[in-house]
């Protein structure tokens, strides 16, 4: 149908072939109530060529149908901005018309289905009230006919997504849910064509488009709450824009693709723009806002040499950034392989209820020969009416639901939480984690926002020592880096930068080769130790810079707890779990913070194989540990943990070893996941056990003969939505 | 009574029009977003004094 094209600025923009209007969509970012979306209706109306917009206050999304020959998108895009918000590019506009699409066909199947089915029960009807003499036979024979005729369109138009499955299903050979359904569906469709034509015996489209009906309804609540699960991530997944101004060596500036940024490009952000790679700011100040990223709507101020993370907007004017990765190594583009990720994998529950699917639909099959077999040696008159009972009643529809909709829901409420679930499979041990393990740095203290003091140099100015540590840092994400790297000077550039994970840097400034570090680490390289150690204040951490000839610094960072840390940890305690500190601080430091936050258990001095040996003993020991970490130093923990979780601004190997990521480094979202997680299990098993419950009660029955196919499919329907309206329970409050 | 043979038929034809107009409806986009119509009684109007020169755009179909 329509081909999307992305225009130069990044937002998705197509031509409507039927009434040669270009469809342009993009986000509206600052809109906060339906008044807003009422005044950027009102703005880009009153422009000329303008057709149509609509604007979803819920998503944020703005929708805009204009003849391009009298208003250029750009023109649209600017008048958004005069009325106050941020126009942001979307670029994954095909996804968007496909789910768009998806929801349309859906809309008009079941439509027809709804409609078939009204107006074929209206004929049954009068078949079934006509009394024990029933109708003329010329009446009879004509409703017949005309329920014939409509139920064609239901079970082939509407029932088609149904057919096709069982189709493939079969191709595959394997058995789906869908393969009893179709069955029961064509047997009797084609028994009630055959008994129509032949003009006597019972028919059945009125049990045929009911299912069909009903059937579809379950799935359009489902993919419903599949559109709102992905569309909660995406402002993030979709606000990569798809090119960016580059600044040549001679100071022109080109457009490239986003994928052609290499480490080093100078690049030109214009205002309201998303920076797309983590890039440091060359401008002397700018205004950023990582709403996109940390789900607060702030402006942070940066200073030149300040690190801007991929994915944040520039909210002031025009700077211009040098980048520091290449988009595929961004933080926006690592939170969207993530997201991706878990949106392929399966949960393992899930993957065993579709195994258990398939036997199951195998004993559907087999019983259903059992029952025909039995029934034609009883009474042969009411053998297919009850082999189609058993077909529809058995349907593991509600079965295979109950998983995929609890774990939609609760991704859900967790990503309106802050906490963005990257492993599918995490909400279901979350549920069970009964110690949370700690990491102390950037975890519970601030981490990015310490400040660093230079307390002792030796051969150079505090300034250029600063410098050297910066330039050492930059390519590292630990908290220290963090605080060091506001204090960069592009003149300074380090090479053959090397970091072990907990001790240090090492690598060459000007010729010369340094290490920064923990004082052991950087004693290896000096050959001598630091004169006159002083002892650091408890709440800060001292790293040291040498270079072959001895000492040159000593930095000091302070590194205070968060704000929020004291009430989120009381309310985890409160809730029931233990709590841990596991930190490759110093020992005092660790106890200072433990004492603040009223932890008793205090590991300090861990090298991450002993953070991980200590998290192992305590698994061991038969405890369901989540470990919390944002540095360098914590993705082999994390992965060593049951459950882990990364802060949102910490490194990205930490959020790649994890399968959750607080999105605002809030720990009250910790609280909030354990409590969805929890309830989400509540939910899932009841959801289980409602379905098997269902199925064993009725199979008898139907065998029996006791269930009428028509009183089946409302059964199984009824029990397909009890699952799907249950799991949404979630979603609320 | 056999003037069920004619309005039956005939029934049949408000139906391909009921699923006509649908089609047509879904087709328009009259059910992408069907969040904010509730929100409709809280914004403002259109300007009457844009309204009055004549000068205002057709506003959304919702």
């Amino acid at each position: 149908m329509n081909t999307a094209r992305a225009t130069t600025a990044g937002h998705v923009e197509w031509l409507d072939a039927e009434r040669q209007l270009s469809h342009a969509i993009f986000i509206a970012a600052g809109m906060r109530c339906a008044a807003c979306a009422g005044s950027i209706e009102k703005a880009v109306a009153a422009l000329p060529g303008v057709d149509n917009v609509t604007v979803n206050v819920a998503t944020h999304r703005v929708n805009v149908q204009f003849d391009a020959s009298r208003t250029r998108l750009e023109r649209i895009l600017a008048a958004v901005d005069q009325a106050g918000f941020r126009a942001l590019p979307l670029a994954g506009g095909a996804a968007v018309a496909a789910q768009r699409d998806e929801k349309r066909a859906a809309i008009k199947r079941l439509g027809v289905a709804g409609l078939g089915m009204m107006q074929i029960m209206m004929f049954t009807f009068g078949l079934y009230a006509a009394g024990p003499n029933g109708i003329a036979t010329n009446y009879e024979h004509y409703f017949k006919l005309i329920a014939m005729l409509i139920t064609l369109p239901v079970l082939f138009y509407a029932g088609a997504p149904i057919l096709r499955s069982a189709w493939q299903n079969l191709k595959m050979r394997s058995l789906g849910m869908d393969v009893p359904v179709s069955l029961a569906l064509l047997l009797a469709f084609t028994a009630s064509v055959y008994n129509t034509l032949r003009g006597t015996g019972e028919v059945y489209f009125d049990s045929v488009a009911m299912f069909v009906f009903f059937l579809l309804a379950g799935r359009f609540v489902e993919m419903n709450a599949r559109h709102a699960s992905l569309s909660a991530s995406d402002a993030l997944t979709q606000s990569l824009p798809e090119t960016v101004a580059r600044l040549t060596a001679a100071g022109a500036t080109e457009r490239v693709p986003v994928a052609d940024i290499r480490p080093g490009d100078r690049l030109s952000i214009p205002k309201g723009a998303v920076i797309p790679v983590d890039a440091t700011l060359l401008s002397a100040s700018a205004s950023i806002d990582q709403s996109l990223l940390s789900g607060e709507s702030v402006a942070v101020n940066k200073t030149a040499g300040s690190e801007l993370p991929g994915g944040a907007v520039n909210a002031g004017g025009v700077i211009q950034v040098a980048a520091l990765s290449a988009i595929d190594a961004s933080v926006l583009a690592t939170i969207v392989r993530l997201l991706e990720r878990a949106q392929r994998d399966r949960p393992p529950i899930a993957r065993a209820a579709d195994r258990v699917a398939g036997w199951f639909v195998l004993g559907i099959l087999l019983l259903a020969v059992i029952v025909a077999g039995g029934w034609l040696l009883v009474d042969p008159s009411r053998a297919f009416s009850a082999v189609l009972a058993v077909l529809v009643v058995t349907c593991p529809c509600a079965l295979s639901l109950a998983t995929p909709v609890a774990m939609a829901a609760a991704t859900t409420r967790l990503a309106r939480d802050g906490v963005l679930v990257a492993r599918a499979d995490a909400i279901e041990r979350l549920a069970s984690i009964d110690l949370i393990v700690f990491d102390k740095t950037g975890t519970l203290t601030q981490g990015a926002s310490a400040a660093v003091r230079v307390t002792d140099t030796h051969r150079v100015t505090a300034d250029a020592a600063l410098a050297i540590g910066a330039a050492l840092e930059r390519g590292s994400t630990h908290p220290i880096a963090q605080a060091l790297l506001r204090h960069a000077d592009a003149a300074v550039v380090a090479t053959d930068i090397v970091e072990t994970a907990g001790l240090g840097i090492e690598g060459v400034v000007a010729g010369c080769r340094y290490r920064l570090g923990r004082s052991e680490f950087v004693a290896a390289l000096t050959a001598t130790q630091r004169p006159g150690e002083q002892q650091p204040d408890y709440s800060s951490a001292s790293i040291v810079l040498g270079d072959s000839d001895g000492w040159v610094a000593a930095f000091e960072l302070t590194d205070p707890v968060r704000p929020a840390a004291a009430a989120a940890i009381a309310e985890l305690r409160n809730s029931g779990l233990e709590l841990a500190i596991a930190s490759g601080d110093r020992p005092a430091a660790v106890q200072a913070v433990a004492q603040q936050l009223g932890i008793t258990a205090a590991h300090g001095q861990l090298s991450p194989e002993q953070k991980i040996a200590t998290v192992q003993t305590m698994r061991a020991g038969g405890r369901r540990v989540l470990m919390l970490g944002d540095g360098i130093n914590d993705g082999p923990v994390l992965a060593a943990a049951d459950v882990s979780c990364a802060m949102g601004q910490g490194s990205s190997i930490a959020q790649a070893a994890a399968d959750l990521i607080l999105v605002d480094d809030s720990l009250q979202g910790v609280g909030r996941a354990i409590k969805t997680a929890r309830r989400a299990r509540q939910v899932l098993r009841q959801n289980l056990t409602w379905a098997l419950l269902y199925n064993v009660a009725a199979i008898p029955a139907a065998a029996l003969g006791y269930v009428p196919p028509w009183l089946a499919a409302i059964g199984m329907s009824l029990s397909s939505l009890f699952v799907v309206l249950n799991a949404q329970r979630l979603t609320r409050r | 009574m056999n003037i069920v043979f004619v309005l039956v038929p005939l029934g049949l034809v408000l139906i391909a029009a009921a699923v006509w107009a649908l089609f047509w409806a879904v087709n328009n986009g009259q059910f992408d977003e069907v969040d904010s119509g509730a929100d409709a009684p809280f914004r403002d109007d259109a300007d009457p004094a844009a309204a009055e020169d004549g000068s205002s755009k057709p506003r959304d179909s919702r």
